[in-house]
């Protein structure tokens, strides 16, 4: 009788990895039906396939790109089952870290957090340089939480400005940490580092301890979304969005906008809209203000994600795979004379997309402290 | 092979200022991190010990305040840190500096290989390396870029040159510097957090080390350092013009011819 | 006011090619010559290789002798053998001072040969004084280039100092003079450190982190970097960009400056319709002076800069090309 050898395995079930993943996700609720891949961006100028990424997990492999998701969360969102695929994405990136199988740059950018406190890999002594000649309180139980970004990069430095002078003009009390403020961590739990996220957080939640924090401002969407899931899981202080902020002082009659005849398109960021359902409250602080909203027609739980999250902002993307551009062009067609936006990632990536000739690019904060009275 | 990885900590380039009277350093100000040719040398290292097998040994020459910084590098993969620590050692150019580490590695004690960063930032001679290997009598590669073993206790290390590449073939013992850049530094381990924290760091005092006393610290340095002085302001000028294009020319021309004459 | 074992001032020149020397080789044999005149002594200059006949070469350029170490395992550079060659000279001859160019193979050099000799070496100085006791005084730039220290070596003989590039000018080629001896030194394999393997000469890989003068574009180029090209060219300086400039195919993505690319520490950096994103400027934050020019009076590039023009780009590049003259 022939001999009949055993083909070589196709696949190699990898059940430990899958344990680890079943543990931390709940991926093994996926039953394939592929409504996430055709929710996903990335899916018409990239391979990506989301279905295809989730059964691969199922099998404890790691497709290597997962690195290109942006965590927008339309997979999430578009889920039957409820699967959190994002949470998966990052258990994944945080499962190559013990291969080091991560993309370049990463290292040295983990580094610069660890060693500097923040993503720049600049000094902390000159992470307080964003007040320049705004007065800050320091007192009370609310604390505004700037972030690396609004810190260091001079463009989010005039959105820290802003918020700071609308919450100085409500007459809000309120601390701010300057150079002993430290990142969140929002880079490294998005890269799949979530021990350092941790670490950072901890920190984090000492300090706001240590000065009798009872509620964080937070400027970024991302440290938004960062410092909400850490601090809960730490007891630490209840956080919100900038414009989830300014509309409560809004509503209660402490600030005032003068009207202005100014039509203005609002672009939802990830992290405070479709991951978070912080929707109206950005509109209604343009429309207090005076400004006539003209929506796009992905806004809300639609929007079109801007490129940045997922630790893309730390990663180097093929022109040809950048979602930012569309964006753009979108905000242009809707006639509006600005686009104006509450994220950092975004108002960077916009800013670099646009040509002069399209539609300037604004942080809410901005357009409104314009016009601000108390 | 049994690797050692020299490193040093230093303060931050950009932290430390020059008292404008007194012409001294004031590293006060100034957060201390391990050289970044250093953080080369050990990636190098424990790259070769994935590819070949071996324990890498972190050495250092300082105050009893770099023993955290040693942790960090055990954390990121090492097996083993040396402090050598003593008053004795203190005020050493690179010739006791370099005999004290040459002197640590025979203690050591079966070394194959030695790795160092190209220059520190606090310093930048690029001297300490090739001395280490003159006191040991042992062969060198400086400015490395890629280490590989090769056989019969050879090692195989490219040079980056001003004119190009070389690759030379040496025989263990071998000292070898390797440039910044040369790779990316891998970050800590967290699962290794435990074992950094509770490791043994040797401690070896001028008793504990042995070696000739008269190479050893300020006595054993020929050097000296006989003055001090800034060059270059912290931070920029902004200096801010709107003028004509030739003005502007002119200007920029200006700054070319100054930064020029200002030499090295 | 001579220096004790007065075997005079050495030099050493390293050759590279089959009779010329480095650049830094010849610069530090002029100032050696200005020295040993202050100093009333000779000025030897020592060269290694597996061949005589360069000698003929460093006659011009003013030594009272060349010493030439002829020896076929001397045919490449190896810190060990060389080392060990021209230690046992400078044991014979004593002399005070030995200066050597800070090239990298030089700095292979220096650090075994200062130990052999058990002497101190001050590494690639920036300038060269004499003291109130002839002695010399080596100025080292340390802390990433903002604080200067003054080194001496009091006791120790000889004097040891490597010197950087371009810190003293070439001298000129004039007329042989001085007496040439060779001298085959006692080697044999076991005093190699190494064996060359393989050499791939430079090639057309770029570097921007080694350049001392960069000129970057942006979108404020509008893709003209034909301009900025000449620029560098004249400059002596290599080209750089933004992503935005290496996005839209401009120019090659490996000389892109920035955080997700090159961190450069160029002496001058010309940074021409850059708006100056934190992700681009953390690239250039070590320049020694960055000089910046930009339409908008409010582009943040401006509080990077030591020098910065606020106009359009064209008219002020052309007016510089024409100021700098055809190089």
């Amino acid at each position: 009788m022939a001999q009949v050898s055993e083909p070589a395995a196709a696949v190699r079930f990898d059940d430990g990895a899958w344990e680890v993943l079943t543990a931390t996700t709940n991926a093994n609720l996926c039953f394939q039906c592929g409504t996430c891949t055709s929710a996903c961006p990335l899916a018409e100028r990239t391979s990506m396939r989301v279905r295809q990424l989730v059964r691969e997990a199922q099998f404890g492999e790691t497709d290597p790109l997962v690195w290109k998701c942006m965590t927008c969360g339309e997979c999430n969102a578009s889920c039957p089952r409820g699967v959190d695929i994002v949470g998966l994405v990052r258990s994944l990136r945080g499962r190559a870290w013990r291969t080091r199988e991560v993309p370049p740059g990463l290292p040295t950018l983990l580094w610069g957090i660890y060693s500097d406190g923040n993503t720049f890999r600049l000094p902390p002594s000159q992470r307080a340089s964003w007040m320049q000649d705004v007065k800050v309180p320091g007192k009370g139980s609310t604390l505004l939480y700037v972030g690396c970004a609004g810190s260091y990069d001079p463009r989010a430095q005039r959105t820290a400005r802003s918020v700071a002078k609308l919450l100085n003009l409500a007459g809000v009390d309120y601390q701010v940490l300057g150079n002993e403020e430290v990142c969140c961590g929002e880079a490294a739990r998005s890269i799949g580092h979530e021990a350092l996220f941790r670490d950072l957080q901890q920190r984090n939640t000492e300090s706001f301890k240590q000065r009798g924090v009872e509620r964080v401002i937070a400027l970024s969407p991302h440290s938004f979304d960062a410092l909400k899931a850490g601090q809960a899981a730490n007891g630490g202080p209840e956080v919100v969005h900038y414009t989830q902020a300014l509309e409560e002082l809004l509503d209660a009659g402490k600030l005032r906008g003068e009207p202005e005849k100014r039509t203005i398109t609002y672009h939802d960021p990830c992290y405070l809209g479709r991951q978070n359902g912080v929707y109206e409250a950005p509109r209604r602080l343009l429309e207090l203000s005076g400004l006539t909203v003209v929506e796009m027609r992905n806004n809300r739980g639609r929007s079109l994600c801007c490129g940045g999250g997922g630790g893309r902002m730390w990663m180097e993307t093929d022109p040809l795979e950048r979602p930012g551009a569309r964006r753009v062009q979108e905000a242009g067609e809707t006639g509006a004379e600005l686009l104006a936006t509450a994220c950092p990632y975004c108002i960077s990536v916009f800013e670099s997309e646009r040509g002069s000739e399209t539609i300037p690019v604004t942080d809410v904060a901005e357009v409104i402290a314009g016009r601000a009275r108390a | 092979m049994r690797i050692v990885v020299c490193m040093k900590v230093v303060p931050r380039p950009e932290e430390v200022k020059v008292d404008p009277e007194t012409k001294t350093l004031d590293r006060a100000g100034a957060r201390s991190v391990i050289n970044s040719s250093d953080m080369n040398a050990l990636e190098t290292a424990l790259a070769f010990r994935e590819a070949h097998g071996g324990t890498v040994t972190v050495l250092s020459m300082g105050p009893p305040q770099f023993e955290p910084y040693l942790r960090v590098a055990l954390a990121v993969g090492a097996d083993e840190a040396v402090l050598l620590s003593d008053r004795a050692f203190g005020g050493a150019d690179t010739l006791a500096t370099s005999y004290t580490l040459a002197t640590g590695i025979r203690k050591i004690g079966d070394v194959d290989l030695v790795l160092c960063g190209e220059e520190s930032s606090d310093g930048g001679t690029s001297q300490v390396p090739p001395s280490i290997a003159e006191w040991l009598d042992a062969s060198q590669a400086t400015y490395v870029e890629r280490l590989v073993a090769a056989k019969n206790s050879t090692v195989r290390a490219t040079r980056a040159l001003e004119d190009g590449k070389e690759t030379v073939e040496l025989s263990v013992p071998a000292v070898i510097s390797v440039i910044v850049g040369s790779n990316e530094p891998r970050f800590i381990d967290y699962d290794r957090w435990a074992f950094a924290q509770s490791a043994k760091v040797q401690v070896w005092d001028a008793a504990a080390l042995g070696g000739d006393p008269q190479y050893l610290g300020l006595k054993g340095s020929p050097t000296t350092v006989a003055g001090l002085r800034e060059v270059r302001k912290a931070g920029r000028r902004h200096e801010t013009l709107s003028v004509t294009p030739e003005e502007a020319a002119s200007r920029i021309k200006a700054e070319i011819d100054r930064v020029r004459s200002a030499r090295g | 006011m001579a220096s004790r074992d007065d075997g005079g001032l050495w030099v050493y020149a390293e050759r590279r090619g089959a009779s010329s020397f480095t650049p830094v080789s010849l610069e530090i044999l002029g100032k050696a010559r200005e020295l040993s005149d202050r100093l009333s002594v000779e000025l030897t200059v020592v060269t290694v290789g597996a061949d005589g006949g360069a000698a003929s070469e460093l006659r011009r350029y003013g030594p009272d002798h060349v010493l030439e170490l002829v020896h076929p395992l001397l045919d490449r550079h190896d810190g060990k053998a060389y080392a060990k060659a021209i230690g046992a000279e400078i044991q014979k001859a004593r002399p005070s001072t030995l200066l050597l160019g800070a090239t990298r193979n030089g700095q292979d050099l220096a650090g075994r040969l200062a130990v052999r000799l058990r002497t101190g070496l001050t590494a690639h100085i920036t300038s060269l004084e004499l003291d109130g006791n002839s002695h010399l005084v080596g100025w080292v730039p340390g802390f990433g280039g903002g604080i200067e220290a003054g080194i001496t070596c009091p006791a120790k003989r000889p004097q040891m100092v490597t010197v950087r590039p371009g810190v003293f000018p070439s001298p000129p080629r004039g007329s042989p003079v001085g007496k040439v001896k060779a001298v085959t030194p006692d080697l044999s394999e076991e005093d190699l450190g190494s064996r060359r393997v393989s050499f791939e000469p430079k090639g057309a890989s770029v570097d921007l982190t080694r350049a001392d003068v960069l000129v970057v574009g942006g979108r404020g180029t509008g893709g003209d970097f034909g301009r900025l090209e000449e620029l560098a060219r004249r400059l002596g300086g290599e080209v750089g960009a933004t992503r935005v400039a290496t996005d839209a195919g401009w120019v090659d993505r490996d000389r892109m400056i920035g955080q997700t690319g090159v961190i450069a520490r160029p002496k001058l950096a010309l940074v021409l319709g850059v708006s100056g994103a934190v992700q681009f400027t953390v690239g250039i934050e070590r320049a020694g002076t960055v000089v910046a020019v930009n339409r908008d009076p409010h582009a943040p590039i401006f509080d990077h800069a030591d020098l910065g023009i606020v106009g359009d780009l064209g008219p002020i590049v052309d007016s510089l090309l024409r100021t700098l003259g055809a190089a």
